[in-house]
């Protein structure tokens, strides 16, 4: 956490603050938490993003489209909590996501799998046929080592990957430091590489 | 000696685990991966662009965004959601304990003058019936 004292987000815009303006939802959501209407502009802008994230980390459709109406449901009815406290409005979103999508494991209580077929059809978009395949086959790969990762490693890519989210906003979400989600990352891409490489053996 | 080799040795896996970072920072933002980066990195790097491209955004279907969307706006709209605001409002004037002392100082000061007022008022009355 930051030492630095929290701050409303509706303080004067002459206070200089360099978070605020590192941050560049702190308008939208300055706006959504003197009009939840204004909410809208953070739904447009990030539900892909979350939509993603749910999908990669449930492995179903369905399931993903019930966690991203769950987390924007919970992000509306909280926005009047979110101080910006050195943490980012997107990293406070990643971590109300991240909790929608353990309660959806939890209460399914097994692994996903799905994600398989997602990468399989992005790489039947376009090209010959022959790179193709090899292109979807590559992807199966990749994702499937993914599956076997550990849970916390797992979440890290996802994170880091599908969301953009940098070491400093991961750790919150996951409750370590920025340095032991450079470490959990390096070990998962190790992990994911090896993988790789057995396969290709 | 063991302690520092063990030292330099967590010193080491931190700036790797750095250089990884920074180099999966890169190839995420769409630009080519600069900067020093240790042999034993490449096939993480590969990993890590392979993973890139098999994660890409997921389409959302437009039906769900629609309806999540008129969810959301009736949820922002409902006059109970407007009360809380409301409520938040006042906790929010709480928060400031300056203003609330003001307030209470203010209206004491009010039901204090008007007191004295009604106890002249009453006491000028019943000395002029007393005179009379």
């Amino acid at each position: 956490m930051s030492d630095r004292p929290a701050r409303r987000l509706d303080a004067p815009a002459d206070v200089p603050d360099d978070a605020a303006s590192a941050d560049p939802d702190l308008p939208a959501v300055r706006a959504a938490q003197r009009d939840p209407a204004a909410f809208a502009t953070i739904y447009r802008r990030y539900l892909d993003r979350v939509y993603s994230y749910s999908f990669y980390a449930l492995g179903d459709h369905h399931d993903a489209e019930d966690a991203t109406e769950r987390s924007f449901l919970a992000a509306l009815a909280g926005i009047g909590r979110f101080r910006d406290e050195g943490s980012s409005f997107r990293a406070w979103l990643f971590r109300i996501a991240h909790n929608t999508v353990a309660n959806a494991h939890r209460s399914r209580a097994r692994r996903p799998t799905a994600p398989l077929e997602a990468a399989g059809e992005r790489g039947a978009a376009d090209g010959d046929p022959a790179t193709l395949v090899a292109r979807a086959e590559e992807l199966r790969a990749v994702v499937a080592a993914l599956d076997e990762l550990p849970e916390e490693r797992r979440q890290v890519i996802l994170l880091r990957f599908v969301d953009g989210l940098t070491a400093a906003e991961i750790g919150p979400i996951l409750g370590r430091s920025p340095g032991a989600v450079r470490v959990l990352l390096h070990r998962a891409l190790r992990e994911v590489a090896a993988r790789l490489d057995a396969d290709e053996a | 000696m063991t302690d520092s080799r063990a030292a330099s040795g967590g010193l080491r896996a931190a700036s790797v685990a750095e250089q990884l970072d920074a180099a999966v920072s890169q190839l995420l933002a769409g630009g080519r991966i600069s900067g020093p980066l240790e042999p034993e990195l490449r096939p993480l790097v590969r990993a890590a662009r392979l993973l890139a491209r098999a994660l890409a955004p997921v389409p959302v279907a437009p039906r769900f965004e629609a309806r999540v969307g008129a969810r959301l706006a009736d949820t922002a709209e409902r006059p109970l959601a407007r009360r809380v605001r409301g409520l938040g409002e006042l906790t929010r004037e709480i928060r400031h304990p300056g203003r609330l002392i003001a307030a209470g100082a203010v209206s004491s000061a009010a039901v204090g003058v008007g007191v004295t007022a009604l106890a002249v008022w009453r006491g000028g009355r019943r000395g002029a019936r007393r005179r009379r």
